[in-house]
């Protein structure tokens, strides 16, 4: 299959797979393998000597709410984020996305941790969490083979196509986020070739609190696929934060969602088709949010 | 053991639902392709491709591939020194010598105890290119200086093919067509439209990826395990480029994970497969990866078309002039001859007394292109069908009216020299557009293009004609069929027709079963191997229930005319007063059974003059090879069909949404009516493919999308509502009067759609694909200008 790989390795617990992960070297780490099999048939990812697979390390499946707080583990599946009821209640707009999310062959495998770590500015979950406030947390061994934890902002994890914050001794072991409140309004948005079964020419994550169709609050406008990392339109967002929305205010909003994009021509849009997206459709979502 | 058959089924198996004979064993994934079969001693093969576009190759290294433990063999062009060039003007070495022309080109191959070790010891062969300009635009393969493709070879002998002498010029293929005076057309018309179009590369995507396996005994007979669509023609040209007897190659093909035309032609991959086998005297099976697929596939041709037309005011059409430069990439495959097809539809698919059509395929760096379902006449009816609106407009007619204007009719011959024994054009037109309220509709969307909101509503009307009674291309058209009836009454049915997945084997059993009056678990059919099954020229042209059908038809009648003819002193009657049905022999008067079929096979067999219920039948169409004008009726008769798609666009984002498709195709008579549907309900996707989302880009002669992902084909939630109908016009010449239609429902779904999203917008748009961005960009007049196709003097 890929004569890089010398050792595969199957640990069941988190201290033994991070002990993998100091070693030199490193390791190529699988969990749902949707993204990382293309990708090295691609020729777009060289496996580490050692394969990793950490789908039998126990607790990273987990989906829970404590403390005004949704937390989901780094093994949770696209379907999981689909139907959980958690998710559903707790994190509709993440749940929304999740059912943009390839086909449901791949959902069953594919995770929420890979899909963020892959870093692909068109990932479909990385959106919908940065537009929730979503954090991570990143493990890894010290040097004495303690367990250290970082918590870090979703937005900030990204660092480029395929990179982020993540050091090659640790894990991601999981994500939280504050639970929606009642007055959470939330839209998501792809754009692709084909309805199912496409990675987004653009996406769009968008998420406010407003009550009785007052002022807008707590505005989070999220990009896909218009940057090298997913980007939230803060420009946008002050221009929204406290104001009611006015047909005007939608028009101006939109246009400064587009300004904020900078994408490229690829195989899947041009850069100007993608900015056209980006005006059009923030202009619908936030008529839409304003209609309702 | 029961001797007594069944007979609860209805009275005649035709146009009944008849569930395909295969179906049950690749439902239960129980079928074995090719890639299942494991061969004892077999190794795997891989190729080394050139990961350049134009290039010299200065220098190949296999040293370290040869030396890695579990490497049976690696081969260059140097280890067969007698190579011949492959291909429809046999311009393309298997392993290529000292030059690569397109990025997938052969350069060295590898068999070895594993795929894996295979693929891993392709990594280990170093080449080292110099690189040549590469030409990767069609027309700029035509300008003065151009770089060539295939220079011309010093030392060659006259009469080398192109791959072994070269050409100074970069054209492949060349056809000049005319009927009529298209001058004098031009003079008769009071409105003259002239449009051009451009089609882009698409490929077929079958399931089942490429694969060979090939085998030599001991003796040096040749046995290859392989996927081809046309065994018959294949046993010879494997001799001939094997240097060998055609009597010593047998090919097998195992259940074949789709068709479309790809399997049409000889590929290098297979011709390598066999110097693998013979280099190292192990069966060698080659199956290519779906990257693989992509990249080395061949593809549908890419078409520039310039279209110019003319008709009077009450609609009659005078004349057609057209131009058109296919790209056909840098070897020849049966891309380049798919203007043949194509002029049938610019001259014949409408009453048109003055056409002429003039074309050139030219060699350029890019994949090289094949034959495809419809084989260019899902290029020209785009043309032809979107072109045809604008007339209708230019002269204020709806385009219902205008089509039926210039629709043929039943006994009509075209200047072509089409002969159309049978014609369902006026129904089919007016069928679809009846159920789908064409009419209405198109003038009430035509009527809200100019309102606000973001949705818009159109229907589009196309038609198309393509052959349905075979295509006489080859010396022959024809198929044998050998029918046995064993001791138990069961019908071993064997055909030189091959199926590919398009049902053909259920057809041909049914219509057998009918002659025979038996159900159709009393047949099986055995069409796979060439040592067995009698000779057919291949599965293309929509031929093979029309001319297998009528193969089978005729043996099954010798059997029963035998079996009628023995049985008649018997029951002391004449033959004509007997015939078969329920699984005996009655009395055709009054129907009483007089003996089962098992008995009174047995009693043929076990008697002092003993014999046995084989017979044999060859089937000729009536039809005629063209003359060096391409004129003759080519076909033995002729399929019609006429679309009316309704789509919804979204201006914000150009994606536009199939919504219906209400089609009447003209299939001479139901045979199996689920087959049928199938039939058509996958023709209408794969043309609904190849108008809205697939799109193989090509560029600086590579391809971007070579996978799944990103090569996007319909999936099932973009499956449109469909409204089927058949019109049976009962051919004459016909299968119980059935005509072909495994082509036909692709064909005009391009053209339906660009009219549809003219008659949604105001809109048109004259080049493929409909993908919501370049949808996008033509409501915004963001799509590049089509320059005019280039004119080449002959």
């Amino acid at each position: 299959m890929n004569h890089a790989v010398e050792r595969y390795l199957a640990p069941t617990s988190l201290t033994q797979a991070l002990a993998v992960l100091a070693e030199s070297g490193g390791a190529t780490v699988l969990a749902g393998g949707t993204d990382l099999m293309p990708q090295s048939r691609a020729g777009r990812v060289k496996f580490a000597r050692t394969l990793l697979n950490i789908r039998r390390v126990p607790g990273m499946d987990m989906v829970e709410v404590a403390d005004g707080k949704l937390l989901l583990g780094a093994l949770v599946t696209i379907s999981t984020l689909v139907d959980h009821p958690l998710v559903r209640d707790h994190a509709p707009l993440l749940s929304q996305a999740a059912d943009h999310f390839a086909s449901d062959q791949i959902r069953n495998a594919a995770t929420l941790g890979g899909n963020l770590c892959n870093a692909s500015p068109a990932g479909d979950t990385l959106t919908p969490l940065m537009a929730l406030d979503a954090e991570i947390e990143l493990v890894g061994l010290d040097g004495t083979g303690v367990l250290q934890s970082r918590w870090l902002p979703l937005d900030g994890f990204f660092t480029g196509p395929g990179r982020t914050q993540r050091k090659p001794n640790e894990l991601l072991r999981g994500v939280r986020l504050p639970v929606a409140p009642d007055d959470q309004k939330v839209a998501f948005y792809k754009a692709g070739v084909r309805p199912a079964l496409d990675i987004s020419t653009i996406s769009i994550a968008f998420a406010a609190r407003r009550r009785d169709r007052a002022i807008l609050h707590d505005v989070r406008l999220a990009l896909g696929a218009v940057a090298p990392t997913p980007i939230r339109a803060r420009r946008t967002e002050a221009l929204l934060e406290g104001k009611a929305l006015t047909a005007e205010l939608v028009r101006v909003a939109a246009a400064s969602a587009a300004s904020e994009a900078t994408p490229i021509d690829d195989v899947r849009a041009s850069g100007w088709y993608r900015k056209e997206l980006v005006l059009n459709m923030t202009q619908r979502i936030l008529e839409d949010v304003g209609n309702n | 053991m029961s001797e007594v058959l069944q007979s609860t089924a209805p009275s005649t198996l035709i146009g009944q639902r008849i569930p395909k004979l295969d179906a049950p064993d690749k439902a239960a994934g129980r079928t074995r392709y090719v890639h299942d079969i494991q061969l004892p001693g077999q190794l795997y093969g891989a190729i080394l491709r050139s990961e350049r576009v134009h290039a010299r190759i200065l220098r190949i290294d296999t040293s370290k591939a040869r030396a890695l433990p579990g490497v049976s063999a690696v081969i260059t062009a140097a280890d067969i020194p007698d190579q011949r060039p492959i291909g429809v003007v046999k311009d393309n070495l298997p392993l290529k010598t000292d030059r690569v022309r397109s990025l997938r080109d052969e350069i060295a191959a590898v068999a070895a105890e594993s795929e894996e070790l295979a693929r891993h010891a392709l990594t280990l062969i170093e080449v080292e290119y110099e690189d040549l300009s590469a030409v990767t635009d069609a027309a700029d393969s035509l300008l003065p200086g151009a770089m060539l493709i295939h220079p011309p070879i010093a030392g060659a002998k006259s009469g080398d093919p192109v791959g072994l002498a070269g050409r100074d010029d970069n054209i492949a293929m060349r056809f000049d067509y005319v009927h009529g005076d298209v001058g004098q057309g031009e003079a008769e018309s009071d409105v003259i439209v002239e449009d051009t179009f451009y089609l882009h590369y698409v490929t077929h995507c079958c399931m089942g990826v490429s694969g060979v396996i090939a085998e030599f005994d001991a003796k040096g007979n040749l046995l290859l395990y392989s996927n081809t669509q046309v065994p018959f023609l294949h046993k010879r040209e494997f001799a001939e480029y094997l240097h060998i007897d055609p009597s010593r190659v047998r090919i097998i093909q195992p259940p074949i994970g789709g068709g479309f035309g790809s399997k049409l032609d000889i590929y290098p991959f297979e011709v390598i497969c066999v110097y693998l086998a013979r280099a190292t005297g192990r069966p060698v099976r080659m199956v290519y990866t779906r990257e693989e697929e992509f990249m080395a596939s061949p593809t549908r041709q890419p078409v520039r078309l310039t279209l110019r037309s003319g008709c009077k005011k009450d609609g009659t059409l005078t004349f057609r002039s057209v131009h058109t430069l296919h790209d056909n990439g840098a070897y020849t495959s049966w891309g380049a001859t798919t203007p043949v097809v194509m002029m049938q539809a610019f001259a014949s698919l409408y009453r048109l007394p003055h056409c002429e059509y003039h074309t050139v395929a030219v060699y350029s760096n890019n994949p090289y292109a094949g034959s495809f379902r419809g084989y260019g006449n899902l290029q020209a009816t785009f043309a032809i069908e979107s072109h045809m609106e604008k007339m209708a407009a230019a002269i204020g007619m709806d385009p219902l009216a205008f089509r039926l204007k210039n629709a043929h009719v039943k006994g009509e011959e075209t200047g072509q020299g089409n002969i159309f024994r049978s014609c369902g054009f006026q129904d089919c037109l007016k069928i679809a557009a009846e159920r789908s309220d064409f009419l209405h509709k198109w003038r009430e969307y035509t009527g809200k293009q100019k309102e606000p909101g973001r949705f818009k509503r159109g229907v589009g009307l196309a038609a198309m004609l393509h052959v349905g009674g075979g295509a006489k291309i080859y010396q022959s058209d024809g198929c044998g069929t050998i029918i046995k009836i064993d001791d138990f009454g069961h019908v071993t049915l064997i055909t030189g027709a091959s199926e590919i997945g398009q049902g053909s084997e259920t057809v041909l059993a049914q219509l057998v079963c009918e002659e025979l009056g038996l159900p159709i678990s009393a047949v099986s059919v055995v069409n796979n191997d060439t040592e067995i099954t009698p000779w057919d020229v291949g599965v293309h042209a929509s031929r093979t229930t029309f001319v297998a059908g009528n193969s089978a038809i005729g043996a099954a009648r010798k059997a029963k005319d035998k079996i009628l003819e023995a049985a008649a002193p018997r029951f002391a009657c004449a033959p004509e007063d007997l015939d078969m049905k329920g699984g005996g022999i009655v009395r055709k008067a009054t129907g009483e059974m007089l003996t089962n079929l098992p008995r009174f096979i047995r009693s043929l067999h076990f008697a002092q003059q003993s014999d046995l219920v084989i017979t044999t039948n060859y089937y000729e169409p009536p039809s005629v090879h063209f003359d060096k004008g391409y004129k003759g009726d080519i076909s033995a008769a002729y399929s019609w069909a006429a679309q009316v798609v309704e789509v919804e666009v979204d201006l914000d984002t150009g994606a536009v949404r199939l919504v219906k498709v209400t089609g009447a195709h003209d299939v001479g008579r139901v045979l199996n009516r689920l087959g049928l549907e199938g039939q058509i309900e996958g023709g209408v996707v794969m043309g609904q493919g190849y108008a809205l989302t697939e799109d193989l880009q090509v560029e600086g002669g590579k391809i971007r999308n070579p996978n799944f992902r990103d090569y996007k084909l319909v999936t099932a939630p973009e499956v449109p509502q469909m409204d089927i109908s058949f019109v049976e016009s009962m051919d004459g010449e016909g299968p119980q009067g059935a005509k072909g239609v495994g082509e036909a429902p692709a064909i005009s779904m391009a053209a339906a759609i660009a009219n549809a999203i003219e008659n949604a917008t105001g809109v048109r748009i004259t080049s493929l694909p409909f993908t919501p961005e370049r949808v996008y960009r033509a409501l915004h007049g963001a799509l590049p200008e089509l320059p005019t196709t280039p004119k080449v003097a002959a």
